[in-house]
C-alpha cells in the first residue's frame, strides 16, 4: 500500500471525529507521490482535437494546507503522519469556529454541516507541504513595503465606522452585496463551494469559478492587454502555452480587489501543468513590488470532482441585503417611537 | 492508475457545526438574536438559489390559522452534488425548525436546525445521498 492511500485512509479516520457526512471522496495530491518515492511512469498529458495539452473538466482546490506556513512549523513537507495531526488539528479548528449555544452570536447562523459546506464533504485534497507558499523558503508572504502599509492605513481609515456597517448598501461589503467574492486570480479555496470547469478552445481557455459565479475567458492569441485605463475585478488575463503548462499572466486588476493587500499594480502569473488524470498542479507567483519587498510564489493541487456545477446565482436570492436593511430601518422606527413616547410623557 | 479512494462513513459522534472562513454575511445583523423560536410546518417550496437557499413552511397555530414562514437555510451547491434534490426534499414533508426571527419583524427566519419527523436531522438524515443524483431522481 502506497503512502498516498495510508494518507488517504487515515485523513477519511481522522475526519469522522469533529465532522458527520454521508460520503467523503478523499484523496492526497502529486506532492504526496514525489515525497513517497513512488515509480510512476511518466504521465502522458491527454490532448484536446487541437492538440493543446488537455485541462477540461471539474475541478476542486478544497484543501486544509494553509496559504502561509504555521508558526511552529519550519521545514516545507510533513511526513504522513504530521500531516494526519495537521489536518486534524484544522478540521478541530472548522468545528470551533461555531459556537451552537442558543441565544449566542454565533448561532444566529444555518448549520454548515447539515448543507454539506464544511470542507470534509467536498473532495478534499491533500498532499505534504506545510504550506501553500513555496518561496520564500520560510513559507510566509514577505514583508509589506512602506507605501503598502501607507496605503492599507489610507484604506481603512475610508472604512464606515462600524455602527455604520449596515446602514446603506454601500457599505455592506462587497461579498455581500455578490460583487466579488474573492475569485482571484490567484485561485484560493473559498470557504465553501470550491468548485471549477475548465473549457479549452484552440484560441480561448475558460475558467467557471463556482464561489460568486465568475467567468475567466483566456485568450491565447498573443493579443496585449488592454490599456491601463481598463481595470477588472478579476483582472485582464492572457495565456499561452510552455509544452504542456499553460501560463496565463494577469493585471489590470481594479483598485478594489485589494489581494491581500496589493496594489491594482498587482501581477499574477499563473501555472497550469496536468500531472495526472485527476491532478492539475496549480502554481502562482505575486508580484507587486508597490506592496512585498520581493514576489512570491504558491502552489497546490486542483483534484478532479463530480459535475456539474450548480450555478452560483448570488444575485438571484440574495435576500439578505434587503432583510438586513429593512432590519435597520425597523430598528430606526421603533427607536424613534421610542423616543416619541418619551418626549410625550 | 486512479488512485480514486471512496469511503463512505457513518456519523455517530456529535455532530459540531463548521464556519468556513468565508461566511456571506453577518446573519446577526439581518436576524434578532432575541427573537429563537421553533416553528412547524410543512414544507410548501424550496428555492434551492443562492447564496443561501429559503425554504416556505406553511405553520398551522393553535387556532387552525395557517400561517406562512420562510426560513433562511445554505448554499444548495454541495447538497445537490451530494444526490439532495426537490426529488428528496419533497413538498410536503414535515419539518421542525429551531429559527430566530427577521429583525425587521415579518415572518422571516433563519434556520438554525432542520429537524425530520422521525428526529433525524434534514440532509445530514439523507444517507441515500450519492454524487450524480438521488436514486429517485427522474435524471437516473
Amino acid at each position: 500500500m502506497n503512502q498516498r492511500l495510508l494518507m488517504s485512509l487515515g485523513l477519511a479516520l481522522l475526519l469522522t471525529c469533529p465532522l458527520a457526512a454521508g460520503q467523503h471522496v478523499l484523496k492526497a495530491g502529486k506532492d504526496a507521490v514525489s515525497i513517497a518515492k513512488t515509480s510512476d511512469k511518466p504521465y502522458v498529458v491527454p490532448k484536446t482535437p487541437d492538440g493543446q495539452p488537455d485541462l477540461q473538466g471539474y475541478w476542486t482546490n478544497n484543501t486544509y494546507t494553509p496559504l502561509e506556513r504555521p508558526a511552529n512549523v519550519t521545514k516545507e513537507f510533513y511526513t504522513p503522519e504530521e500531516a494526519l495531526a495537521a489536518a486534524k488539528k484544522s478540521a478541530e479548528r472548522e468545528a470551533s469556529q461555531i459556537d451552537s449555544t442558543p441565544g449566542t452570536v454565533n448561532d444566529v447562523h444555518y448549520d454548515f454541516t447539515q448543507f454539506g459546506l464544511d470542507k470534509s464533504q467536498t473532495v478534499l485534497n491533500s498532499n505534504l507541504r506545510t504550506s501553500m507558499i513555496t518561496d520564500p523558503p520560510d513559507g510566509k508572504i514577505p514583508p509589506v513595503t512602506d507605501e503598502g502599509k501607507k496605503r492599507a492605513a489610507a484604506k481603512a481609515a475610508q472604512r464606515p465606522p462600524q455602527s455604520a456597517t449596515y446602514d446603506m448598501v454601500q457599505n455592506i461589503v462587497i461579498g455581500s452585496r455578490c460583487i466579488y467574492q474573492g475569485a482571484g486570480p490567484p485561485m484560493l479555496p473559498p470557504g465553501y463551494n470550491p468548485g471549477y470547469q475548465i473549457i479549452q478552445g484552440e484560441n480561448y481557455v475558460m475558467i467557471l469559478i463556482e464561489a460568486g459565479h465568475e467567468t475567466r475567458i483566456i485568450p491565447l492569441d498573443g493579443r496585449p492587454h488592454p490599456p491601463k485605463t481598463v481595470r477588472e475585478w478579476l483582472g485582464d488575463s492572457r495565456g499561452h502555452w510552455e509544452g504542456n503548462t499553460l501560463v496565463v499572466e494577469t493585471t489590470n486588476f481594479n483598485d478594489r480587489v485589494n489581494f491581500r493587500g496589493a496594489s491594482e499594480n498587482l501581477k499574477v502569473i499563473e501555472r497550469f501543468t496536468r500531472t495526472a488524470d485527476d491532478t492539475i498542479r496549480y502554481q502562482f507567483t505575486i508580484d507587486d513590488p508597490s506592496t512585498w519587498e520581493k514576489t512570491w510564489s504558491a502552489e497546490l493541487p486542483f483534484t478532479k470532482m463530480d459535475g456539474p456545477i450548480f450555478e452560483h446565482a448570488c444575485h438571484e436570492g440574495n435576500y439578505g441585503i434587503a432583510n438586513t436593511l429593512a432590519g435597520v430601518r425597523a430598528q430606526e422606527k421603533r427607536a424613534a417611537e421610542a423616543a416619541a413616547k418619551k418626549g410625550a410623557q | 492508475m486512479q488512485r480514486k479512494l471512496v469511503i463512505t462513513l457513518l456519523g455517530t459522534g456529535l455532530l459540531l457545526a463548521a464556519l468556513p472562513v468565508f461566511a456571506h454575511h453577518a446573519f446577526s445583523q439581518e436576524f434578532d438574536i432575541n427573537k429563537p423560536l421553533q416553528l412547524k410546518g410543512t414544507l410548501t417550496k424550496w428555492e434551492m438559489i443562492n447564496p443561501h437557499s429559503w425554504f416556505h413552511i406553511d405553520v398551522t397555530g393553535p387556532d387552525g390559522k395557517v400561517t406562512e414562514w420562510m426560513i433562511e437555510g445554505g448554499s444548495p451547491n454541495t447538497l445537490i452534488r451530494l444526490g439532495v434534490t426537490k426529488y428528496t426534499v419533497k413538498v410536503g414533508t414535515e419539518l421542525t425548525i429551531d429559527a430566530y426571527q427577521a429583525k425587521e419583524g415579518t415572518n422571516k427566519a433563519v434556520g438554525r436546525n432542520f429537524t425530520l419527523p422521525d428526529g433525524s436531522r434534514l440532509f445530514l438524515a439523507l444517507s441515500g445521498a450519492v454524487p450524480g443524483g438521488a436514486p429517485d431522481s427522474p435524471q437516473k
